[in-house]
C-alpha cells in the first residue's frame, strides 16, 4: 500500500513500478467499494487518502479544484459556505471522492448544468504509467502551475486531442489523478420541490425530457417505491412502511431561483412544469402521498450526501448495480425490460433509479439489488443474466465493471485495438490497474 | 506530378472517372487561397471526391500502400483543407452530403461531412430546433467545425462551444480502419461520444480538432438544442440588402456599450449567475461597422462613429419561452446593466441586430469580413474563466498601439471579442485584425504582430493561446504546456505511423 502526499511523491512511485513492472491500482474514496475498479489482487494500492485537501473555492468563477481523496463528505458544506454546490450524484457516500465520481461518469442530479458526459469535470492533474506529470485543458500552461494566471477551468485540450477522456472511465488505467477541477453552481436562494406520480416509468421518461428541452428544473430524478423508500428513510422499519404506501414511480424535481428575482423564477418555471406535466396528463404536487411530512427531510437530503452510519444501499447487508445509459427513446422500454428481468427476485429488493442526464438527451438507468451475503450468489446470477439480455437490446453499459468488459468490448475489436495504442502511449508498460477493461 | 499511373488508376477504379482529377488546371484551382498566411502551398497531386465510407476507406488504404499524403477538404474556409507539400492527394468530401438521420426524440441529427449549415440549418428549425453555428457562413461544413477545426460560436453563453455537442462519430483512421465511437461502439446508437471505459472520441477533438491528421470522419452525431422564438422567419430585401427578423415577444437583443472591460465582465458574470440571456458577447467593433455597410466607401463613412460611440458593445440577445419570462429577463439584464454602468446604445445602431437576425444562426453576413480585400486574421483563440480572458483582453492594450499607430495593421485596437460559454463558466477570445496585404512588409509585421501577441501572454503566464493541431506552433509552446506536443506525436504515431494523415509538421 502506498499513500502519496505530492503530486512528486506520486510520481516517484509510478517511476519504481515502472522499473520493477508491480501493477499499481488507485484507491481515492472510502469504504465501501461498490464496484470494484479500485480493488486489484495483481497490484500493489495506491491510496489516494493524505491528498485531501480543496485547493480552491472560487466563488465568482464558479469553480472548486480538489485532491483526488477529497469526499463529498467534506466538499458539500465548504461549497455551502461559498454559497455554491456541487452538481453531485444522487445521494452518494459521505466517504466517495469527488474525483472519482465525476472520473467515472456517475449520474449527477442537475441534468440542465450538464453539457455532456464529462461535465462537471473540468480539468485534472494526472502522473501517467511513465511517471511524466500532465494537466488537461487550460491547466495545461503556459509555464508551471504555480505561476499559471489562469483559473484552469476550460475542459478541453490542449492542442487536437482531448486529454481529460482519456481519464474518465478509464477506472485509473491511463494515469493517476492526483487533483481535479470541478464546476460549481450557485446555490439557489429559494427553491420549490415538486413531485409527479405515475403508475409507469415512460411516462415520467419522457415528462423529464421535455421538462429539460426546456431546460425547467434543477434537481430532477425518477425512483420506483423501493429505491425512493431505501433512499428516504432512516431504518429499516420506515423503509417498509413507506415503501408499502407510496406511488409506483415517483418523480422528484426542483424549481429554483437564484439571487435575483427568485420568486418571479419559481412561478414562471412552475407555471411550465404545470403545463407540461399536464400535457401528459400527469400533475405535481408539493406533497407526496405515503410521505406526507417528509418534504423538508427529502429536500435536505437531495441537497446532501449520505452521513449515516450504513450507507442507504447497503440495509439489507450488499447490493448490486446495473448501471447503463440510454437515448429518451429507449428509456421506457429498457426500463420494462429491467423490471421483468428481476421479476424473480423478491419485488422489495429491486429498485430502480432513473436519472435524466446531459440537458436530458440521455438517461442514466440505475438497478439497486439489495441483498443479504447469503443471497449473494442468486443476486449476481440474475444480474449478469439481465445485463446480458439488456445489453442484446441495445442497452449501452459505458462504465463496464466487473464482468462486463468482456461482454462490452467483445462487439468492436477495431474500437478495441484502438484504446490498446493509446494505452501503449500513456502506460507503455501496462502497469496501471492491470487486467481491468480490456487491457 | 510524382504520384505513379497504378496509383491513380488504384483510385479512379474506386469512385469512377468522374469523380477524380489530375488536370493541372482543376489542381491549381484547388490550392490555399490565401497567400499571406505562412503556409507551403502546393497542387496535390489528385483531387479525389469519393460518395461514401466505404469509398474513403479504399482511398486511405490506397494511399498507405503508396506512401501518398491525404488531406480532406470540404469548403476549404481553412489553410489546413489544402495540401502542403508534394505527393499529397486532396479528398474532396462534397459528395458525402446526406442528413442521415435527424432523431427528434433524442435530439440529435446524423450528417456526413458535405452537409452545409444552409443545409442542415432550415430543416432543423422546422421542427424547432437549432444547433451552436459557426460563423464560417452558410456554406461551411458542419461536421468539419464540430470535429476538425474550433467550435467557438455566438451563442455559447446559453449553450456551449461544439465540443460539447458531438456526439457518436464513425471515422476511418489513417491506416484505414472504420472506427466509430462511444455508444456506436458496441451498436446503441449515436447518442452518446464517450466509452466504454475511456473515451476515445478524445482522438477526434480536443480545444481544436485535428485537422484530418487522426483520420477522416465520415459520419458524425451532433445535439440538438431547442428554437427559442419564431419558426417562421420574416425576410426582407434581396443580397447584400437583406433584412432577417425574429418578430416575436420572446426574442430582443439589446446593445450596451461600456467604458471598461472590468465592467464588462462584471455583467458577464452577473448575467451568467441569473442564468438568463441566450447570446451573451463583447463583440468586435471593426469587425460590425464592415458587417453593417456594404461597400469599403460606405464603411470608411460609418467607422468614425462606431469607433467613437462603440468601442466595447456588449451584445445581448433574449430569447425566452413567454413573454412573462422576457420580462423577467430583461428586468433582470437592466439591473445588472445598471449596476455595470452599460448604457444603451442609439436605436438606429442597434436596430442593425436585430434586423439582421440570421447573425444567430445562419450568420449570413458575417464573411463580410473578408471583403474589404486586405488581410485579415483571428489570433488567441484560447479560452478558460471570464475573468481570466477579461485580463488576456486588458493586456491587448499593452503592445496594440505600436501597430495600430504605425499602420502596420488597421486602427482598431479594441476589435477583440469576448464569448462567454455555460452561462459565464468559460469564456473564449479572438483577436481579429485587418491589414493591407498589398503593402510588401505586410508578411512581416503580421508575423510581428502574432509574435508579439503571443509573447504577452507567455509573459503574463496567461491560457489564452491558440493550441491546434500538430504543426510547427504546437512544437514551439509544446514544452511550456505540459510537453503536449510529446503527447500529440506519440499517438499520432500510433495511429499513423507513416505520417501520412495532413502531415503539417514535416519530419
Ligand atoms: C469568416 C469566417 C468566420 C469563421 N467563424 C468561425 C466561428 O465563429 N467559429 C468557428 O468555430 N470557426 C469559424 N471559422 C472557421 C470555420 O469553422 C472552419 O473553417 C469551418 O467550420 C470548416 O468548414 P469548411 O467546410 O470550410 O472546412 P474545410 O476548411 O474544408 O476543412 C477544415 C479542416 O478540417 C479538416 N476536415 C474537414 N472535414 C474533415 C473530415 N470529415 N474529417 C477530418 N478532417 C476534416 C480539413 O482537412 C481542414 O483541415 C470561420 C471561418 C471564416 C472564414
Amino acid at each position: 500500500m502506498w499513500y502519496p502526499e505530492t503530486t512528486e511523491h506520486l510520481s516517484e512511485i509510478i517511476r519504481k513500478a515502472c522499473e520493477t513492472g508491480a501493477g499499481l491500482v488507485p484507491l481515492s474514496s472510502g469504504p465501501p467499494h461498490l464496484h470494484g475498479a479500485s480493488v486489484n489482487p495483481e497490484a500493489e494500492t495506491v491510496c489516494f487518502e493524505k491528498m485531501n485537501r480543496i485547493l480552491k473555492i472560487d466563488r465568482k468563477n464558479r469553480y472548486a479544484r480538489v485532491e483526488a481523496g477529497v469526499s463529498f463528505g467534506t466538499l458539500l458544506p465548504a461549497l455551502a459556505e461559498h454559497g455554491l454546490r456541487a452538481n453531485h450524484p444522487f445521494l452518494p457516500r459521505a466517504g466517495k471522492s469527488v474525483a472519482a465520481s465525476m472520473l467515472e461518469r456517475e449520474a449527477v442530479l442537475v441534468p440542465k448544468y450538464q453539457y455532456d458526459y464529462t461535465d462537471p469535470l473540468l480539468t485534472a492533474e494526472v502522473v501517467y504509467g511513465t511517471g511524466d506529470v500532465f494537466r488537461t485543458g487550460s491547466a495545461a500552461g503556459p509555464g508551471p502551475v504555480e505561476e499559471l494566471k489562469a483559473d484552469m477551468v476550460c475542459p478541453w485540450g490542449p492542442g487536437s486531442i482531448d486529454f481529460l477522456r482519456f481519464l474518465c472511465g478509464a477506472q485509473g488505467t491511463m494515469g493517476f489523478v492526483t487533483w481535479t477541477t470541478l464546476k460549481t453552481e450557485i446555490r439557489p436562494s429559494e427553491s420549490e420541490l415538486y413531485f409527479i406520480e405515475a403508475e409507469e416509468p415512460e411516462v415520467l421518461s419522457k415528462l423529464a425530457a421535455k421538462l429539460l428541452f426546456k431546460r425547467v428544473p434543477d434537481d430532477c430524478i425518477i425512483l420506483n417505491a423501493i429505491a425512493f423508500s431505501a433512499a428516504f428513510s432512516e431504518d429499516t422499519r420506515q423503509e417498509n412502511l413507506m415503501r408499502e404506501k407510496t406511488a409506483r414511480w415517483i418523480m422528484i424535481c426542483r424549481i429554483s431561483g437564484y439571487e435575483r428575482r427568485p420568486q418571479e423564477r419559481i412561478r414562471i418555471y412552475s407555471g411550465y412544469l404545470k403545463d407540461i406535466a399536464a400535457s401528459y396528463s400527469l400533475r405535481q404536487g408539493t406533497t407526496l402521498s405515503g410521505a406526507e411530512g417528509l418534504e423538508t427531510f427529502i429536500d435536505s437530503r437531495l441537497d446532501d450526501c449520505d452521513r449515516s452510519d450504513v450507507y442507504w444501499k447497503l440495509r439489507r447487508g450488499r447490493v448490486r448495480e446495473i448501471l447503463f445509459l440510454c437515448p429518451p427513446s429507449r428509456a421506457g422500454l429498457l426500463t420494462k425490460m429491467l423490471e421483468e428481468r428481476t421479476k424473480v427476485l423478491p419485488r422489495e429488493n429491486v429498485g430502480i433509479i432513473i436519472q435524466p442526464q446531459v440537458q436530458g438527451r440521455a438517461f442514466r438507468i440505475e438497478c439497486d439489488l439489495f441483498h443479504s451475503e447469503s443471497e449473494k450468489e442468486m443476486f449476481e446470477n440474475c444480474a449478469l443474466e439481465g445485463e446480458k439480455a439488456l445489453f442484446a437490446a441495445g442497452a449501452y453499459f459505458d462504465r463496464p465493471y466487473g464482468k462486463l468488459p468482456s461482454l462490452v468490448y467483445q462487439t468492436d475489436p477495431v474500437g478495441v485495438q484502438a484504446l490498446k495504442k493509446v494505452k501503449s502511449v500513456f502506460d507503455p508498460k501496462g502497469i496501471l490497474n492491470p487486467g481491468k477493461l480490456c487491457f | 506530378m510524382s504520384m505513379t499511373l497504378e496509383a491513380y488508376k488504384e483510385l479512379e477504379a474506386v469512385v469512377g472517372e468522374r469523380n477524380i482529377s489530375n488536370k493541372p488546371w482543376v489542381l491549381a484551382g484547388n490550392r490555399a487561397r490565401t497567400p499571406e498566411y505562412p503556409f507551403e502551398y502546393h497542387s496535390p497531386d489528385a483531387i479525389i471526391l469519393p460518395g461514401c465510407t466505404e469509398e474513403v476507406q479504399e482511398i486511405v488504404r490506397i494511399c498507405n500502400r503508396h506512401r501518398i499524403c491525404f488531406v480532406v477538404t470540404v469548403s476549404g474556409a481553412s489553410v489546413d483543407a489544402y495540401a502542403n507539400r508534394g505527393d499529397t492527394v486532396l479528398i474532396d468530401l462534397r459528395r458525402m452530403n446526406r442528413i442521415v438521420e435527424i432523431n427528434e426524440e433524442d435530439r440529435y441529427a446524423v450528417i456526413e461531412p458535405g452537409v452545409r449549415h444552409v443545409q442542415l440549418y432550415p430543416e432543423l428549425r422546422k421542427k424547432g430546433f437549432t444547433y451552436v453555428t459557426a460563423a464560417v457562413g452558410p456554406g461551411g461544413s458542419v461536421l468539419a467545425n464540430y470535429t476538425s477545426t474550433s467550435g467557438d460560436n455566438h451563442n455559447q453563453h446559453g449553450a456551449s462551444r461544439a465540443n460539447r455537442y458531438l456526439l457518436g462519430v464513425e471515422m476511418v483512421t489513417p491506416e484505414g480502419e472504420i472506427l466509430r465511437t462511444g455508444s456506436l461502439q458496441t451498436g446503441s446508437g449515436w447518442f452518446c461520444p464517450d466509452g466504454p471505459g475511456p473515451g476515445l472520441r478524445g482522438l477526434i477533438k480536443g480545444f481544436f480538432g485535428s485537422h484530418g491528421q487522426m483520420g477522416i470522419i465520415t459520419r458524425a452525431a451532433i445535439a440538438l438544442n431547442p428554437c427559442k422564438g419564431p419558426r417562421e422567419i420574416r425576410t426582407e430585401g434581396h443580397s447584400p440588402h437583406q433584412h432577417i427578423y425574429l418578430d416575436s415577444e420572446c426574442s430582443k437583443v439589446r446593445v450596451f456599450n461600456y467604458k471598461s472591460l472590468d465592467d464588462v465582465r462584471e455583467a458577464m458574470l452577473r448575467i451568467g449567475e441569473a442564468e438568463i440571456g441566450s447570446t451573451v458577447m463583447k463583440f468586435f467593433y471593426l469587425t460590425l461597422a464592415v458587417m453593417m455597410t456594404d461597400s469599403a466607401n460606405e464603411f470608411h463613412k460609418l467607422w468614425p462613429r462606431i469607433r467613437r460611440e462603440l468601442p466595447m458593445p456588449l451584445v445581448v440577445h433574449l430569447a425566452t419561452e413567454s413573454p412573462e419570462e422576457m420580462a423577467y429577463e430583461e428586468g433582470i439584464l437592466n439591473d445588472i446593466v445598471e449596476e455595470t454602468g452599460g448604457v444603451r446604445i442609439a436605436p438606429d445602431l442597434e436596430n442593425w441586430w436585430n434586423e439582421h437576425m440570421d447573425f444567430f444562426m445562419v450568420v449570413s453576413v458575417l464573411q463580410r469580413t473578408l471583403r474589404l480585400g486586405g488581410g485579415w486574421m483571428p489570433i488567441k483563440l484560447g479560452a478558460d474563466s471570464v475573468s481570466h480572458i477579461v485580463e488576456v483582453g486588458k493586456s491587448i492594450s499593452e503592445f496594440i498601439y505600436d501597430y495600430t499607430d504605425t499602420g502596420k495593421i488597421f486602427d482598431a485596437p479594441e476589435n477583440f471579442q469576448i464569448v462567454p460559454m455555460e452561462y459565464g463558466h468559460f469564456a473564449h477570445i479572438e483577436l481579429l485584425f485587418m491589414y493591407d496585404r498589398t503593402d510588401p512588409n505586410s508578411g512581416k509585421n503580421v508575423a510581428e504582430f502574432r509574435k508579439t501577441s503571443r509573447y504577452t501572454d507567455l509573459k503574463h503566464h496567461y491560457h489564452a493561446e491558440t493550441l491546434g493541431c500538430l504543426n510547427e506552433t504546437t512544437e514551439l509552446l509544446g514544452p511550456l504546456y505540459c510537453n503536449y506536443h510529446l503527447w500529440m506525436r506519440a499517438l499520432k504515431n500510433a495511429f499513423d505511423p507513416e505520417n501520412l494523415a495532413n502531415p503539417i509538421l514535416k519530419e
